[in-house]
């Protein structure tokens, strides 16, 4: 046993990384990965940890986790308690001061003003999480203020960068407000129609393109459906012209399929983020995917 | 490959916590391997958490001190129906067991019906994370199984009936929350099974050398390979249970008569 704790020591002594000038930031979820990517380039060092397959709510624990949150300078996730399941015990076996608070803890959550924020927390309401709806990266215009903000922390950090960070936030910015443009136009048609959402993670999407939820898979956030309230959904999305029931790429798509075969409205899997599909490379691309998705339905 | 996990102070504590529970859980396997009732480490774990959710249930706060006690009482109370069971229907033992496990596993699903945050705690409590442990949480689970432990030691021979499953009913309350269900299942159960045609100290040493050298490289892997530590260790444990048939002093007992070493103790 000695032995191989030695060993251990070796090897981890003979393989650490020479100090590394760059600014290492740790993404909790692939859109802040990307938005990390169009705002530093290669200026910075990106570790992101979750992947668009996978539930943010829960992380399996991975060794590699914990020695990437060590060497972080700046950590970029969703908070408003999204990642509440795990990021509390990474940040505190990793121990790493400059990421815990302070200027190296930015939460994109709380650089815009996020909706369904309750007045008081019930737990009898579900999953519901306090500092409002947590899934702020499909509202095109609270991911501009989240790049405005995310480009004055990186500045903040490495000054030595801030021209790099503010040319290539005004790049950005251009090429963001042309494209809303594009995408409003686009989905022009969208507006007004209903949808039936899987869990409530869509709703800064739909009142982005003036679309409407009227139900749920999930009658309240995070708990399982019952069959009273499945048979009243066949009805509510029959009746209410609804145009797609919509998931999320890592849900399990059962649920949507099996409402789908009842009531004939289309199932429809969206990306989510990042990486949910082929076309969601970036967040261009996962803006392209999901309006061409929803806008597929329609015909 | 990825290097950067290999650290460490990254890794030791999860070490340590798996140390921690291969001490009490392969003498504890032994037995459970001998009288054939390998699943009651699930339906113990399973109704600790229902304690819990009963708990929570009833209005008690979710963090703190009164869970553990909870989690530990309903494991005792289920301690004593097994051993109940295990006197009046020797022979149903095994079924009797896995029905309480899915009573268990449903009466948790039906009382969270309306409580999302409880089917958090729940995972919680089945799903411990070895990497997650923390410093407070190893020396409360060393003290306890360094009592677990003297107790086995003391009544060595003896650990029948109630003081049996009490004790295993404790150790595996503390494992799982520590390391995991799936851990404590190959952690319990692995060493014991490469070791069966063994006796007495030879085999304590052999299984836990299985066990330690099957935890050291699991973690070793999982932070060069980037995999999640508890599966990744699952498997090096089975590796390495197998890879001990190689050496000759735990192959000389003949795998059928092991077969039957096993049998005829589950007879005694």
């Amino acid at each position: 046993m000695r032995k191989m704790l030695l060993w251990m020591i070796v090897v981890t002594f003979a393989i650490s990384s020479p100090v590394q000038a760059k600014l290492r930031v740790f993404a909790c979820e692939p859109e802040w990965g990307s938005l990390l990517a169009e705002l530093a380039g290669d200026a910075i060092t990106v570790d992101v940890a979750t992947s668009a397959l996978q539930d943010v709510h829960v992380v399996e624990a991975r060794p590699s986790l914990i020695a990437k949150m060590r060497q972080a300078d700046l950590l970029v996730c969703s908070g408003a308690q999204l990642e509440i399941g795990w990021l509390p015990q990474l940040l505190m076996q990793a121990g790493n001061a400059k990421v815990s608070s302070g200027a190296g803890n930015f939460m994109a959550a709380s650089q815009v003003m996020t909706l369904e924020k309750p007045a008081s927390v019930d737990r009898s309401a579900g999953d519901v999480h306090p500092d409002g709806n947590p899934h702020v990266q499909l509202d095109p215009y609270r991911v501009l203020a989240i790049s405005k903000a995310l480009a004055a922390r990186l500045a903040e950090l490495d000054a030595a960068n801030a021209a790099t960070y503010q040319q290539r936030l005004g790049d950005f910015e251009a090429r963001w407000q042309a494209a809303i443009k594009v995408w409003e136009a686009k989905a022009a048609p969208l507006k007004g129609k209903a949808v039936v959402v899987h869990h409530s993670s869509w709703i800064y999407l739909l009142q982005w393109l003036g679309m409407h939820e009227i139900g749920s898979l999930e009658p309240k956030p995070g708990v399982p459906p019952t069959s009273a309230h499945l048979s009243s959904l066949v009805d509510v999305t029959k009746s209410g012209a609804a145009i797609a029931i919509i998931s999320a790429a890592y849900q399990d798509s059962k649920p949507g399929e099996w409402l789908s075969g009842r009531t004939g409205v289309p199932a429809l899997v969206l990306p989510f983020t990042v990486g949910g599909d082929d076309q969601a490379r970036d967040l261009f691309g996962l803006y392209d995917s999901t309006l061409d998705k929803l806008l597929g339905v329609l015909k | 490959m990825n290097w950067d996990g290999l650290d460490l102070s990254i890794l030791l504590p999860a070490c340590l916590a798996g140390l921690i529970v291969l001490a009490t859980h392969v003498p504890l396997g032994t037995r459970v391997l001998a009288r054939g009732i390998i699943f009651i480490d699930l339906a113990i774990a399973q109704i600790a958490a229902l304690g819990v959710i009963l708990a929570q249930f009833l209005g008690m706060d979710e963090h703190g001190f009164g869970v553990q006690i909870a989690a530990g009482v309903a494991a005792l109370l289920g301690a004593a129906l097994l051993s109940a069971t295990d006197k009046r229907w020797p022979d149903f033992q095994e079924p009797l067991i896995g029905t309480l496990f899915v009573l268990a596993a449903t009466g948790g699903i039906l009382l969270l019906a309306n409580n999302p945050h409880g089917g958090e705690h729940l995972k919680d409590l089945l799903v411990g994370q070895i990497l997650w442990v923390s410093p407070g949480q190893l020396w409360t689970a060393a003290i306890a199984s360094a009592v677990l432990l003297a107790v086995i030691a003391w009544r060595s021979g003896k650990l029948a009936g109630f003081s049996f499953y009490a004790v295993f009913a404790l150790a595996i309350t503390i494992s799982v929350q520590l390391i995991g269900v799936y851990l404590v299942f190959a952690s319990l159960i692995v060493p014991a099974l490469a070791t069966v045609g063994m006796h007495g100290r030879q085999r304590l040493v052999a299984a836990y050398t299985i066990g330690i050298v099957g935890y050291v490289s699991g973690l070793v892997l999982s932070a060069i390979l980037d995999l999640p530590s508890g599966a990744m260790i699952v498997w090096t444990l089975a590796i390495c249970g197998v890879l001990a048939q190689l050496l000759p002093t735990v192959r000389r007992s003949h795998p059928a008569r092991s077969a039957n070493v096993g049998i005829a103790r589950n007879d005694a």
